[in-house]
Parts: structure tokens; C-alpha cells; sequence
């Protein structure tokens, strides 16, 4: 794996090979759970279910991980093992533009590895607690992580991130935080930092285009989401903070002003070009005020989006989107039914937890 | 790309040509046409094979599958092979 501080614009060596990565991508989707598969699993106990990914692709890290957890934990902490190792792969196989381009996507997960470390060493967790929640996919390697996990304060934690795509924008955050000594302005900080590297300097092309436009649309989904939120909590919090460049929905001032009316706000996501797609879910949302059922129909409607593309262009970066998605999702499905199950939800309310195509 | 070339290769036929007579005999117009094609296989055969390994990477009973859609594109060498049976010979 490459350093982690590498220009996101650098090239790796050669051309990029998209025939050989997608078919290996729609291989691994193809072994995805199904409906059924789903369906069966919400009837299971953590035990059972445990088991059942024994007999699937869960497998190794079931067996590696057994010995020290059991009942949900292992589960979820299988699932994200499963999770980072078939990242790691597809980084592992992919070369030239597609490589950074997948690269990219995944520094995801490093966002949400800095995020875990900053917010375990803030609450004084033990850096082994904290390894477990680790999503190794990313683009840190594991002398970076090691250190990130030995570091004892959250000002440790930042100057290591220096040179990283994080450093600039952790370091202006940090003064917000010596004064507020909440952690909000450093997580902004990294996801913003997360999403400018998304979309600055794409290479041209008409699959890539298309491919900005899905980045968009998560990014304004993901804005979308944050002013509903900020909306109903009522929280005298400035929404400009949680905005995130680069959508198209709407901008940072649009955003504060909007969220104090929900009713402009549902006008405006109607009038836009997602409007149609959204149509349903927004007649609900007015209905039923449920944000969270709201919130469940944006990420289907997103992953149909990647999946529909990656038929639009079978070979470019695409398909390997709509899958990391798919396979996502998968994951926080089965920790859902897992999690259910341990607290003894129905089946009716898990099966609406979940997001199947 | 191999159409620049095809073209390019013609200009230098038409221009060395030119002297008088055609420069290039039948048999050496088919064996060109004959490089041309295999290029084309070529081509094509690096796409569908790098999928073929990505599949067979995945699932193994793919082998036979990815090793027909491979040599698929070798038609186009036969092809031109009967051209020249029925121009160069």
C-alpha cells in the first residue's frame, strides 16, 4: 500500500485494468446475501446467525475471531473484518487511474478510522477497545494505525495526521476545539476533508462525469440528511459547520436559511433533480414524520443510483462503486438483525431496519 | 489506433507505389491483411482475458467459460486466413 500522505492526483504506475477488477467485482457481488438469505437471518438468534456466516463468506474471520468474542460482538466484528479485508483487496488488484480513483472512495474508512481514534482517546477509551472498532480498508498503513491507537492525547493525535489529507484542515479545527472541547469541529474537519479529496481534480471522461454526478448526490444527500436533522432537533447549532462542499443541491447559506423551514426545504428537494426519485419518501416523510424512514429511502435510492450506473458503464470505476456500497450495506444490514435480535425487536420492525434492493 | 496505422501503412504503399506496377503483390497484400486481423484479435483478447483471470480468480469452475470467450476473437484470423487462400495462393 501506498503512503498514506500521496497526492490523491499521482498517478500509480501503468494503465488501469477495469476488465480484470470489475469481473472480480461482480464475482464477490454475486456472493452477497439475498432476500431469502435476509429473510431467514431476521428469524436466527445472534448464535444462529454466527453460524450461518460460518458457512458463507464470513468464514475465516469467523473462525480467526471466535476464540475471542462471541454472541453480537463476534458478529460485528467479523463483519467489519470481512469488510476491510475485501477493500484491501480490491486496492490490492486494481492499478493506474481506477486505483486512485477506488483509493479515493476508500479514504472513507479513513475518515472513520481518525474519527474512532479522536473520539476513543476524548472519552479515555483503551486503545485496544478502540482497535476493534477499526475499519482497517483505507489507505493508512498499519505502522500509521498503531501509532494513531498509542497516541494519548486528541493534540497526539492530530500532529501524527500531519501530511495526511486530514492534517490542514484537522489543524485549523483544533483551536475551535481547545475552546469548545467538543469533538464537532474536528469531525467536520475530516469529513470535509474526506469529500473535497473526493472530487478535486477528477480525470475527464464521460464514465468519470457520470461518476461526479453520483459523488454529488451522495453529498447532497448526506446535506440533505444534516439539515433534516439539525431541523427537528432544534438545536441552536450553526448548520453551516455540517455543511459539506461540493454538491448541487444547494450551498452553505442556502442550508441555514433552510433549515428553519422544513417545508421550503421538502420544496426545494422536490423542485430538484432529484425530485422525482425522492417523490415517495418525501410524501412520507410529510405524512409520517419519520425522519429515520426517510433517512433509510435516501441510501436505497443512492445504491440504486450506483447500481443503475454500473450497468450505464460496465467498465470504469462504476460497478466497483455500487459494489464498496453494496457491500456496505450488507454489513450494517446483518449488524442490524444482529443487534435486533439481541434486543429482542420483532421481526416486522428489523425487516424495516433493513435497505435490500 | 490500428486504424492510423492501416492508413499510414497505405500512404507508404501509394507513395513507394508510385513508380510503376503495384508494390506490393497479392500475396503480400493478404499477409498485411493477415496482421491486421490477429492485431484486432490481440486487442480484443486482452480485454476479455483479463476478465477471464478476474473471473477464474473468484470462482475456478469459470475456466472453461473464460477459455471459450477468450479464443472467441480468434474467428478474425481465420477469417483472414480464408482470404488468403482465395486471393495470395
Amino acid at each position: 500500500m501506498s503512503t498514506p500522505g500521496m497526492n490523491a492526483s499521482s498517478g500509480s504506475p501503468g494503465g488501469s485494468n477495469p476488465e480484470y477488477v470489475t469481473a472480480r467485482v461482480r464475482a464477490r457481488r454475486g456472493v452477497l446475501f439475498d432476500d431469502d438469505e435476509y429473510s431467514k437471518l431476521v428469524r436466527m438468534g445472534p448464535a444462529e446467525i454466527a453460524r450461518y456466516m460460518e458457512e458463507s463468506e464470513y468464514e475465516r474471520e469467523i473462525n480467526e475471531l471466535g476464540s475471542r468474542h462471541s454472541g453480537v460482538d463476534l458478529i460485528e466484528y467479523s463483519l467489519n473484518r470481512n469488510l476491510a479485508r475485501h477493500f484491501d483487496a480490491l486496492l490490492g488488484f486494481a492499478e493506474g487511474q481506477l486505483y486512485d480513483l477506488i483509493a479515493r472512495y476508500l479514504r472513507k474508512f479513513d475518515a472513520w478510522n481518525v474519527k474512532t481514534v479522536l473520539r476513543g482517546v476524548y472519552t479515555d477509551a483503551d486503545s485496544e477497545a478502540i482497535e476493534t472498532d477499526m475499519i482497517r480498508a483505507g489507505e493508512f498503513d498499519d505502522a500509521l494505525i498503531t501509532r494513531l491507537l498509542e497516541a494519548g492525547t486528541v493534540e497526539d493525535v492530530v500532529s501524527l495526521l500531519d501530511g495526511t489529507i486530514f492534517g490542514d484542515g484537522l489543524e485549523a479545527a483544533f483551536e475551535d476545539f481547545q475552546e469548545t472541547d467538543t469533538l464537532v469541529p474536528l469531525e467536520n474537519a475530516v469529513d470535509r476533508a474526506f469529500y473535497e479529496q473526493l472530487l478535486s481534480d477528477l480525470p475527464s471522461g464521460e464514465a468519470v462525469g457520470l461518476y461526479r454526478e453520483f459523488l454529488e448526490a451522495e453529498i447532497d444527500f448526506r446535506n440533505v440528511r444534516n439539515a433534516l436533522r439539525l431541523a427537528r432537533s432544534g438545536a441552536d447549532i450553526d448548520p453551516g459547520a455540517y455543511f459539506i462542499d461540493g454538491g448541487r443541491l444547494f450551498s452553505a447559506s442556502e442550508m441555514t436559511t433552510l433549515v428553519e423551514n422544513t417545508d421550503e426545504l421538502v420544496t426545494r428537494i422536490r423542485e430538484s433533480r432529484y425530485g422525482k426519485k425522492l417523490s415517495e419518501p418525501l410524501d412520507e416523510l410529510e405524512a409520517a414524520d419519520s425522519l429515520i424512514d426517510f433517512e433509510r429511502a435516501l441510501e436505497g435510492v443512492l445504491l440504486r443510483y450506483s447500481k443503475q450506473l454500473g450497468n450505464v458503464h460496465p467498465l470504469s470505476i462504476c460497478p466497483v462503486v455500487a459494489y464498496i456500497l453494496m457491500k456496505e450495506r450488507e454489513v450494517t444490514n446483518i449488524r442490524a438483525i444482529a443487534r435486533g435480535r439481541e434486543a429482542g425487536l420483532s421481526e416486522t420492525a428489523i425487516e424495516q431496519e433493513l435497505v435490500i434492493l | 489506433m490500428s486504424l492510423e496505422l492501416a492508413t499510414e501503412a497505405s500512404n507508404v504503399v501509394l507513395q513507394s507505389g508510385a513508380a510503376g506496377g503495384p508494390a506490393l503483390g497479392p500475396a503480400a497484400a493478404s499477409a498485411i491483411a493477415v496482421g491486421l486481423a490477429a492485431f484486432g484479435a490481440g486487442y480484443s483478447q486482452r480485454g476479455i482475458g483479463a476478465a477471464a483471470v478476474g473471473a477464474m480468480a473468484e470462482d475456478e469452475s469459470l475456466f472453461g467459460k473464460g477459455l471459450i470467450l477468450t479464443v472467441l476473437p480468434e474467428t478474425l484470423i481465420i477469417l483472414a486466413l480464408i482470404v488468403v487462400v482465395l486471393i495470395g495462393l
